[in-house]
């Protein structure tokens, strides 16, 4: 395992360069496991990335980026010349009608499956194909799928064991991590024991454990009553802000992506593209009243109007094929 | 594994397990007086169904007999069962792994299980003499199968969105099957598991028909070689009870394991 002092200095850099100082230093100490890679591929490709440092970047560079990338499942076009970039430390939501391919995105950025040839997908500025992401992403599917014969510690450092972690460290962070997670207390309970909301809390801390870059979160919240989800949104911006990582997040729900994200991505309906790509400008840290102010409702009038031309369509092939 | 680390949490389990054995007790005894009244009541003619007591006593008088009758087919049964049990299991992974060869080799255990086990048997003591391997192999050969069968439905059952979760987090095809297939196909594998605990006895009681010095099959041709009744009843009592008492040894451990239940 490369560990030399200079090669650290050169990812704490890189990982240093752009969050807000404070926090980012901060989360830059508290994680020193990110540079245990399995593969050291991360490393290696950060320390070059800092060698030949582009001069002048319009915005961050991008962690990941998808150019014209389709899917096809037999009939079915699920994707079609969809782009995207992701830039380092940036929270982007997605949201689209649905069945319009945003699971189907999230599975070839985990490296789940395999886009069809054509496309190009890049990673960390190097072009890869899909199955060179396994284990370099760390993926939140759109269920739980914990474990049922695991208790809450087991099946958060689920994928620290995979990694080869020995089980007393990985139990001892996850154990430290409970609180922040509102699981203090239940590291022991087994899942057919939680409500909706632990056990999504339990999904999300395996997510946060493995310990990547880039997180995919499909529809984390989904399940859960209006109250919990706008709680579990500040709490997840809150841990956000502390670790500072990469978030690409699929939602249903408007005012969710305009809350959380730093842009919003809306996709067309099937096949799947980037109809609309939203900025959202609004100040951080952000406050729960934000959702009532008036740059708020704008965006929202502008996304909601996007969404609604794309859910018709859907709608109206659905009803089509069904005649 | 894993899996025994996380044994189940006891508590009012034990309560309720303490309940169900006391409910079992109770009903055995109610069998064993009505055993008892019944044949004394209506006069049953002992070559039809002796007394309890008189059975009771028959094992009493030569225990040495039965205990060492019992301990050999049990050994017998362990043997076929564990070996039936893992070959079962073994057998379920390598065809969920190799299309061809489960395509190939499945009809063949397919035809296999048709043989009478009767016939199989014969073989089974010209191959192997009459040793107590060879009642071991009729047990395995009557426990493989349904392992086989029902483990395999077990590890493809196993969501397709786990596996993929897996392997998002970098797992091996070996961590995928040790931490996610095997335990999920554990239920089923159970079901056919308590099967095999029948299954086994069977296997090595027949297995002992075709020759052998000791056992509870032994015990039971000798005592209907003399027409002994109650010889014979005393062979049934006790062969009853190894079986109860595997199957639910078995049961047990279940319970154990399988503690989730079928979620989902
Ligand atoms: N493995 C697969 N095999 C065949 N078809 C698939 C597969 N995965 C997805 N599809 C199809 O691709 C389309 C897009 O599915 P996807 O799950 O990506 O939609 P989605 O946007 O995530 O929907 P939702 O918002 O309901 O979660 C659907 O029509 C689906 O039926
Ligand atoms: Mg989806």
């Amino acid at each position: 395992m490369p560990s030399h002092p200079d090669h650290l200095a050169g990812v704490w850099h890189i990982r240093c360069r752009d969050p807000p100082i404070a926090a980012g230093a901060q989360a830059c100490q508290r994680r020193p496991s990110l540079y245990k890679n399995p593969k050291g591929r991360l490393l290696r490709a950060m320390v070059r990335d800092q060698d030949d440092a582009p001069t002048a970047v319009p915005e961050p560079e991008p962690l990941i980026e998808l150019r014209g990338v389709a899917k096809t499942f037999g009939p079915v076009k699920a994707l079609s010349g969809l782009s995207a970039r992701v830039g380092r430390g940036e929270f982007v939501t997605v949201v689209g009608p649905s069945g319009c391919g945003k699971s189907t995105l999230f599975n070839i950025v985990a490296g789940l499956e395999e886009p069809d040839p054509g496309g190009a997908l890049r990673f960390e500025g190097k072009s890869c194909h899909a199955a060179e992401l396994l284990g370099r992403v760390s993926f939140m599917p759109q269920r739980d799928l914990l474990l049922p014969w695991r208790n809450v510690i087991d099946n958060a450092t689920l994928a620290l064991e995979i990694e080869g972690r020995p089980r007393k460290a990985a139990r001892a962070e996850a154990l430290r991590m409970l609180p922040e997670f509102g699981l203090a207390g239940f590291e022991a309970q087994y899942p057919h024991q939680l409500s909706g909301g632990m056990r999504q809390r339990v999904a999300l801390m395996r997510t946060f454990l493995f310990e990547r870059d880039l997180m995919l979160l499909d529809e984390p919240f989904g399940a859960l009553d209006a109250l919990t989800r706008t709680l579990m949104q500040r709490w997840l911006l809150d841990v956000w802000q502390r670790h500072r990582r990469t978030i690409l997040f699929i939602t249903h729900d408007v005012d969710e992506a305009i809350f959380l994200g730093d842009r919003v991505l809306v996709m067309t309906a099937r096949p799947g593209a980037v109809k609309l790509e939203q900025r959202i400008d609004l100040p951080r840290p952000r406050r729960p009243d934000l959702v009532t102010a008036p740059d708020f409702i704008r965006l929202k009038r502008t996304l909601l109007e996007a969404i609604e031309e794309e859910s018709l369509k859907s709608f109206q092939t659905a009803e089509e094929r069904t005649r | 594994m894993s899996l025994v680390a996380a044994a189940a949490p006891a508590g009012p389990r034990a309560a309720g397990f303490a309940r169900r054995i006391g409910v079992r007790l109770a009903t055995l005894l109610a069998v064993a007086f009505a055993w008892e009244g019944l044949v004394l009541l209506l006069g049953i003619r002992p070559f039809y169904l002796p007394r309890l007591s008189a059975v009771l006593a028959a094992i009493l008088a030569t225990p040495g007999a039965y205990a060492s009758g019992f301990l050999r087919t049990l050994t017998e049964t362990l043997i076929g069962f564990v070996a039936g049990g893992a070959f079962g299991v073994a057998v379920a992974v390598a065809f969920l792994r190799l299309r061809t060869l489960r395509e190939m080799v499945f009809p063949l255990f397919v035809v296999s299980q048709t043989i009478p086990v009767i016939a199989f048997g014969a073989l089974v003591v010209l191959w192997f003499g009459n040793t107590l391997m060879a009642k071991a192999v009729i047990a395995f050969y009557l426990t493989f199968f349904p392992v086989t069968v029902n483990a395999l439905i077990g590890l493809e059952a196993v969501d397709p969105r786990q596996i993929a979760l897996m392997r998002s987090f970098g797992a091996s095809p070996r961590q995928i099957l040790l931490r996610l297939q095997l335990p999920s196909a554990l239920p089923q594998t159970f079901v056919a598991l308590r099967l095999a605990a029948s299954l086994s006895l069977v296997g090595a009681i027949v297995g002992e028909w075709f020759g052998d010095t000791t056992g509870l099959g032994v015990l039971l041709l000798q005592a209907m070689y003399t027409e002994n009744v109650v010889a014979i009843w005393a062979a049934l009592l006790v062969s009853a009870f190894l079986g109860t008492g595997f199957y639910a040894a078995v049961a047990f451990v279940e319970r154990r394991l399988v503690f989730w239940g079928a979620e989902q």
